[in-house]
């Protein structure tokens, strides 16, 4: 027992000792940041740490859905986070978010107009645009030698086996909605219906239905045509020069990744400088540099390398850009959605 | 029931980790209300309604044909290689269970990707097919792949139980048939293959369950292409957040689960298969 | 040769990695008879019989049945059949299937099938056991049923290796009996495995005794009690008492520095030999009159007859007798001469 009691002694010591080394340091406030993993230089929350004094808690979740579902839950009270254009829409109606005192993000000022005031977030009352891109066909212009501007080569007979779609609902079944004309966002179950019809067909010609994995299979020559996100195809262009990205002339999804404040948060004020600081031309163009995806801030485009800044991949045209459909939440459709899908799916 | 009061703490464990889920899914399952406004719930059995769909049974037997189908392959390897090993003398015979467990050792999902780089258009096996002149083979995203993840997966379960019950026939029962006039076939089918019964049931019960719930292995080995009933209930919780629709399947797997667990029991009804429920 | 014989094991030579298990196995069994492989743990008998049964290969010998080399026929070709020691009943089967589980193999017809296990099980007194469960069954009635299922096949030789051992002792004693009686009423040579002496001078014909792969003996029971040809076969059959002696001439032999008439000759003059005197041949003698005399160390009662100790000047004698000479009293002890044998000392 006498050993259990000098343990224990040492134990306390060592607490006591860990308060007042943290006390030295004490930050005046926490912020809670909750993130899609692998999407922000974590240099740049150093800095924030630094010239704020504010301690950074960082985590990360890989869906919206995750996101969504323990925010609802309650659980930790998350200060900034950053879900996609549909979910916003979706956090909106169901008045999970704070209003922005647009007073305290001054570098609002810096993004892009045309990405201000989108139909998920009028007047972006709540959100503030962080990262975007597209989604798109990348190919391997060595194998497919022909011209590719349509989603019609992905229902090509003679490139069975080489083709990879994306393991995600809405952006498959929207690909086929694109392709027969439809929107992306659209509820007529008969459009659903030919969509469903378009995709089974396809089916026996696709090698396999991933997420991340495109990217590496189309790297590595496993797959040579491929839908992917346009962030995903910069990274794998530089891998692979042999690599192509087009957005197909019907029209393909644009997305965006906004900041948002949940309701949950404690400390709005601090979350608020967060965002602020996040729209700064210099930490945005660090940030863009290290993530790789497409940023709406256009004085960051212009510190950008001449590469990145020019490329029609991260940056396209307007036109390509006006093609494009930002997702819709299906709300109660979701399950009409998820009827097809597996429809789709258990196919074979 | 008298118990120790050592077995409170595992009492508690079950209750929050096992009995309280399994509560919450059948409430859940029998409700139809968004999951957070526990508040305003009504009964209702739509969502197993909707389960009875085709496209949703169609699912459900796909999944269960494939686990049958899984079950039937490690059988036919499985038994033999416990045959095999319980022949052995004893210092190979631990040797060769090791090799049976070590991977086991190694997580789940790690030893299925692994597969990917040996199945791939540019993997291992097609590398050397190549080299060998032939076409490359069609081994990944597809049906076969599947069941080759399900086999190499689950055999040894169904080789542990075989191999325990066989080294536990008594080598003079063996000898008594043979005394007795049988040729060695005779010996199997009428003395080790029914002694051995325990041990198979055991192994198709091991192997059967995960087999009919399993998602990953057909995600990644076949591509997304295959949805089983496991890649159902993982898509409700996952993606379109209708837990009480899940919750159903969910419980609808269970009951089938435990439906053929009473089936099996029936076949075992002395508890010799040393199984592991 | 003599044409009675049924197994003849030439020059049978077992060797396990570098243990030898037998060395130089030579014996015959005649037909009908009932012959015992005696010996303790680990001399080889029931190797021996499972060389006989198939279920092991000698390293090199010949194992002769009725005339042919069976080294190579696996055991379910041979017209033998065994009954093991720990009985080895099928238990998931019934009795009848158990019984009748060398003639379903024999594809006879259902209806001799039921006719043949109904009668073996009288012979065993175990009529209208056919649907009984092994585990049902007693220790006593799982045996009769083993030797059953062997029976019923009618073999021409029945192989037991030690049945009855896990039996209380006066079930076995039944046994005993009943096994010879079976053995004598079919007319099926049985070879027999055992340890224990007793059973085998009790049920055998011919006792084969085995010692560390060798064979030391075989006799009727009456020739190796009586004549003993070596130390050990003397101090296992039956007990005795062993002394260092010296053969005079014929007939005349000293221990204790005493002379004695024997019955034993054809040793070399003044040969060192052990003899051996069995308890119950020592008579207790008045004192002063004896040639041996010795004093009483321990008495013990053992129903039959007393069991004493008594120490003379170099030996310690073990008496069986039904006289009783009480504990430090000072005795004489007397032995008649043809019950003095005399053994050539083992190198």
């Amino acid at each position: 027992m006498r050993r259990l009691g000098k343990l224990v002694l040492l134990l306390c010591l060592i607490m006591i000792i860990n308060f007042i080394f943290t006390g030295c340091n004490k930050k005046e406030a926490v912020l809670n940041i909750y993130n899609w993993g692998d999407y922000i230089d974590p240099t740049v929350i150093k800095d924030f740490e630094d010239e704020y004094n504010i301690k950074v808690n960082y985590s990360t979740f890989a869906t919206n859905e995750d996101m969504y579902v323990k925010l609802k839950s309650g659980a930790g009270n998350y200060d900034v986070t950053f879900p996609s254009d549909y979910m916003i829409e979706r956090m909106i109606k169901e008045d999970m978010l704070y209003t922005l005192n647009k007073n305290n993000i001054p570098n609002l000022k810096n993004i892009d107009e045309k990405f201000i005031n989108l139909s998920f977030d009028p007047e972006n009352q709540y959100s503030v645009p962080y990262f975007w891109g597209t989604v798109g066909i990348l190919y391997n212009k060595k194998v497919v030698k022909e011209k590719v501007d349509s989603w019609n080569i992905l229902w090509d007979e003679k490139y069975k086996n080489e083709i990879v779609m994306l393991d995600s609902q809405r952006d498959s079944i929207g690909v086929a909605l694109k392709k027969l004309g439809y929107s992306m966002n659209s509820r007529d179950i008969n459009e659903l219906r030919k969509a469903k019809e378009i995709l089974i067909k396809q089916k026996p010609l696709v090698y396999t239905y991933v997420i991340d994995e495109v990217k590496d299979l189309m790297i590595a020559g496993e797959a040579n045509l491929g839908v992917v996100w346009s962030g995903d195809a910069t990274a794998a262009i530089r891998e692979n020069e042999n690599l192509e990205y087009v957005i197909p002339k019907e029209g393909s999804n644009i997305w965006f990744d906004n900041m948002v404040i949940p309701k949950s948060s404690k400390n709005k004020k601090e979350a608020e400088l967060f965002i602020d600081f996040m729209c700064r031309p210099d930490i945005t163009a660090r940030n863009t540099d290290y993530v790789g995806y497409s940023t709406p801030n256009k004085e960051a485009i212009e510190k950008l390398p001449d590469d990145i800044k020019n490329s029609q991949v991260a940056y396209p045209n307007d036109e390509d850009l006006e093609r494009c459909e930002i997702f819709k939440d299906p709300s109660d459709f979701i399950t009409k959605y998820d009827i097809i899908w597996t429809e789709i799916k258990a196919e074979y | 029931m008298k118990l120790k009061w050592t077995s409170y703490p595992y009492i508690v464990w079950m209750a929050i980790f096992i009995i309280v889920p399994l509560l919450l899914i059948l409430f859940f399952s029998v409700t139809s209300e968004d999951v957070f406004r526990l508040g305003e719930f009504q009964f209702t059995l739509d969502n197993f309604k909707r389960f009875m769909s085709p496209i949703y049974l169609k699912v459900l037997g796909r999944s269960i044909t494939l686990a049958l189908q899984s079950t039937a392959i490690c059988f036919l390897l499985g038994y033999p290689m416990a045959m095999i090993i319980s022949k052995a003398e004893v210092k190979k015979r631990n040797a060769m269970i090791l090799l049976f467990v070590v991977p086991m050792w190694m997580n789940f999902l790690l030893r299925t990707y692994a597969w990917l780089t040996l199945l791939g258009k540019n993997g291992l096996i097609n590398y050397i097919i190549k080299s060998l002149g032939f076409e490359p083979l069609n081994l990944i995203y597809n049906n076969k792949a599947i069941l080759l993840g399900m086999v190499y997966n689950f055999l040894p379960f169904m080789v542990l139980p075989i191999y325990s019950v066989l080294i536990k026939i008594d080598n003079s029962l063996i000898e008594a048939a043979e005394d007795l006039g049988a040729s060695k076939l005779e010996v199997f089918t009428r003395i080790i293959l029914p002694l051995s019964i325990p041990g198979v049931v055991s192994g198709f019960t091991m192997v059967f369950m995960p087999a009919v719930s399993t998602f990953v292995i057909s995600s990644l080995l076949g591509g997304g292409k295959y949805m089983l009933i496991g890649n159902l209930v993982e898509q409700q919780f996952l993606w379109s957040g209708d837990w009480n629709f899940g919750s159903a399947i969910s419980i609808v797997m269970m009951i089938f689960i435990l439906i053929s667990m009473a089936i099996m029991a029936k076949f075992d009804e002395d508890k010799k298969g040393g199984s592991l429920w | 040769m003599e044409k009675n014989i049924i197994i003849d094991l030439k020059n049978v030579y077992k060797k396990y990695d570098d243990l030898e298990v037998l060395k130089n196995i030579n014996f015959y069994i005649r037909k009908n008879e009932f012959l015992t492989l005696l010996g303790p743990s680990g001399c080889g008998k029931t190797t021996t019989l499972r060389i006989i049964g198939g279920f092991e290969q000698p390293t090199s010998g010949e194992i002769i049945f009725e005339g042919k080399n069976i080294i190579n026929i696996p055991p379910y070709e041979r017209p033998i059949n065994t009954v093991f020691q720990k009985y080895a009943l099928f238990p998931h089967m019934n009795v009848f299937d158990n019984i009748a589980f060398g003639l379903k193999i024999k594809k006879l017809s259902k209806k001799t099938i039921e006719e043949k296990v109904k009668n073996i099980l009288k012979m065993v007194n175990l009529s209208g056991f056919e649907n009984r469960s092994i585990e049902s069954l007693s220790g006593g009635q799982q045996q009769r049923i083993a030797i059953a299922r062997a029976l019923v096949n009618e073999p021409k030789v029945l192989l037991l290796d030690e049945p009855l051992g896990a039996l209380d002792l006066k079930l076995r004693k039944e046994m005993q009996m009943e096994l010879k009686n079976i053995q004598k009423s079919l007319g099926i040579t049985f070879i027999y495995v055992t340890h224990d002496q007793e059973e085998a001078l009790t049920m055998s014909d011919t006792i084969v005794v085995m010692d560390s792969g060798e064979i030391q003996q075989i006799g009727t029971p009456v020739d190796i009690y009586n004549e003993p040809k070596n130390a050990f076969v003397a101090k296992f059959i039956g007990e005795s008492n062993i002394i260092e002696g010296i053969i005079h001439e014929d007939f005349v032999v000293e221990f204790e520095n005493i002379m004695f008439d024997c019955v034993d000759r054809g040793f070399e003059k003044k040969e060192e030999i052990d003899v051996v005197i069995r308890p119950e041949d020592l008579i207790i003698e008045n004192f002063e009159e004896a040639k041996l005399k010795g004093k009483v160390i321990s008495v013990t009662f053992k129903g039959v007859h007393y069991e004493m100790l008594i120490e003379s000047d170099n030996f310690l004698w073990k008496v069986h007798s039904t006289t009783m000479a009480p504990v430090n009293s000072l005795v004489g002890l007397s032995v008649l001469p043809e019950n003095i044998h005399v053994m050539k000392k083992v190198r």
